[in-house]
């Protein structure tokens, strides 16, 4: 079964893929930072058991393991999916997750909240997320009744969730308009309509392969589908500029382009040591070079599945013994050799 | 540069203090930084610095010391959980935090929020909530807890008298159903 990532094409789009995450708490129970070991296993197996039918209600094949029982790697490449964040992987204490077998939704039990759902979909489709995340919710709501306020709407550990207890985020791909010098003052005035916009990946300051995680702010005071609105509005605004300033590009420096995009590709295809930071870079220019037509592929190439693909755990996690730094370079490289398709003849 | 205050270690913390516009850059060591007092932001110079606490900051700093004093004592029946500690940890214990804390925290989850009340989703299968039932139904529930004489029943009575109380600020009644709720848990517990 391929997972969402690996299904997804590389289009021109700028959007790389769509999530909404919900969050819950059953109201017999006090939230997870409060209840004890033997409280916490009492109500996973409860949860646990009213949600073993969660699939034959919405035709999906759902696996369930005790957080407790994975390796430490398997939580690491767990969180590189973004299937759990870092509090989570830190966290002790009984958690249980259900997630799908093409990981695209997935119900995270007794983490920040007693239940988390996330669902993530290829592309700008964040209504849609929303819909299947609403379905999900429904049907656990329809075994557990949740902490509610008139007021403050669904109540969650932290005050920074409460409402809606939704946050929708789209990633987009902005190479080009992020080297911008106006770009960093642009990203804190999306504060001001309630968006927040961050690097996915890199070190510091530094951001490697040019992704922005946009979401919204607040989760109350505003519906889902506004929310959802908003952030789709932001997203596709930043594609259509990114999408303005490639063919501005292209039309004055196209050899140039062209050449930067076929260098990558050859480092990425040919290279036997890659750091992370310079594969990713390669990465970014690639997916650029798909976006605009510069380069096809034979097959399809989900250059964002390859980026997941050349993190650290999920790396370790293909190699039999583990790897030091200088072994992971090699690791990577490898992986991407065998992985990128090849180029067609055009 | 050396430190404006000591005169003997290196700066290395500039300070800023804008007031009525006017502009004054100070310049500290870490030591003589983490001495002064700069209000919500001297977590800064405590060598750690969470995001939990900046939130704290904006969740509980800005009371009146004499106010905070008193406030910091008000306690979560339902999960133990102090007022002082949900400012600290930036996160609730229960759903029944929000309405023992709504009088004190209301102000911040709207500066946090933007707003203080929910728009959208509604669960779709719930008990009618406790806070919008009349008065008279939480009295009947009340006679009916005594009759049957169940004390679990008559522990979430009081309860929610102690919200009452505590969001009418009446302090007095809140404390005397607080000392009943603790009686009646410690019978409880007595009784298991």
């Amino acid at each position: 079964m391929l997972k969402w990532f690996e299904q997804a094409e590389q289009n021109s789009s700028n959007i790389i893929c769509s999530k909404i995450r919900l969050a819950r708490n059953w109201s017999e129970y006090v939230f997870p930072s409060r209840l004890s070991g033997e409280e916490s296993r009492e109500m996973l197996a409860r949860l646990g058991e009213g949600l073993q039918d969660l699939g034959d209600a919405d035709g999906r094949d759902y696996e369930f393991a005790y957080l407790d029982e994975l390796s430490d790697l398997d939580k690491r490449a767990l969180k590189e999916r973004r299937i759990l964040n870092s509090f989570i992987v830190e966290k002790k204490g009984p958690m249980s997750i259900l997630i799908t077998r093409e990981e695209d939704v997935s119900l995270l039990l007794n983490g920040t909240d007693h239940i988390k759902i996330q669902v993530w979909q290829p592309g700008l489709s964040l209504t849609e997320a929303l819909k299947t995340a609403n379905q999900v919710d429904d049907f656990v709501n329809s075994r557990f009744s949740y902490a509610f306020d008139e007021k403050y709407g669904y109540l969650t550990s932290f005050p920074t969730n409460v409402g809606t207890g939704m946050r929708a985020t789209a990633i987009v791909h902005l190479p080009t308009l992020s080297m911008g010098k106006k770009f960093p003052s642009m990203l804190n005035d999306m504060g001001r309509i309630g968006v927040s916009v961050r690097g996915v990946y890199g070190e510091g300051r530094e951001n490697y392969g040019a992704l922005y995680e946009i979401s919204n702010q607040k989760t109350m005071g505003r519906t889902e589908k506004e929310l959802v609105d908003l952030v789709s509005k932001v997203a596709v605004q930043l594609d259509d500029q990114e999408r303005q300033i490639r063919e501005m590009s292209l039309g004055s420096h196209r050899l140039e382009r062209e050449d930067e995009v076929y260098k990558s590709y050859g480092v990425l295809k040919y290279a036997k040591r890659l750091t992370m930071k310079d594969a990713m870079t390669f990465l970014s220019q690639v997916m650029c070079g798909i976006a605009d037509g510069l380069v096809k592929t034979e097959e399809p190439c989900p250059v964002f599945c390859l980026m997941l693909g050349i993190q650290t755990a999920n790396l370790q996690k293909l190699s039999d013994r583990p790897l030091d730094k200088g072994e992971l370079d090699v690791a990577r490289a490898a992986y991407l050799r065998s992985e990128l398709p090849r180029l067609s003849d055009r | 540069m050396l430190c404006e205050r000591c005169k003997i270690r290196e700066a290395n913390i500039q300070y800023t203090e804008v007031i009525n516009g006017v502009k004054t850059e100070h310049n500290f060591c870490a030591q003589c930084a983490k001495e002064m007092d700069f209000g919500p932001y001297s977590a800064i110079f405590d060598g750690e610095f969470p995001l939990a606490q900046l939130l704290s900051g904006l969740l509980g700093g800005e009371m009146p010391v004499q106010k905070k004093d008193r406030l910091s004592q008000v306690t979560c029946p339902t999960c133990s959980m102090s007022y002082e500690e949900f400012v600290n940890n930036s996160c609730f214990g229960c759903a029944d935090c929000y309405s023992i804390f709504d009088p004190l925290i209301h102000d911040n989850i709207k500066q946090l929020q933007g707003s203080d009340s929910h728009k959208g989703k509604r669960p779709l299968y719930q008990d009618f909530p406790e806070e919008s039932r009349g008065d008279a139904a939480i009295v009947a529930e009340e006679e009916t807890a005594k009759n049957n004489n169940s004390a679990k029943q008559q522990l979430r009575a009081w309860e929610r008298k102690l919200k009452e109380a505590l969001r009418v600020e009446d302090y007095e009644n809140a404390a005397a159903y607080r000392d009943r709720i603790r009686a009646l848990k410690e019978g409880m517990e007595a009784d298991a």
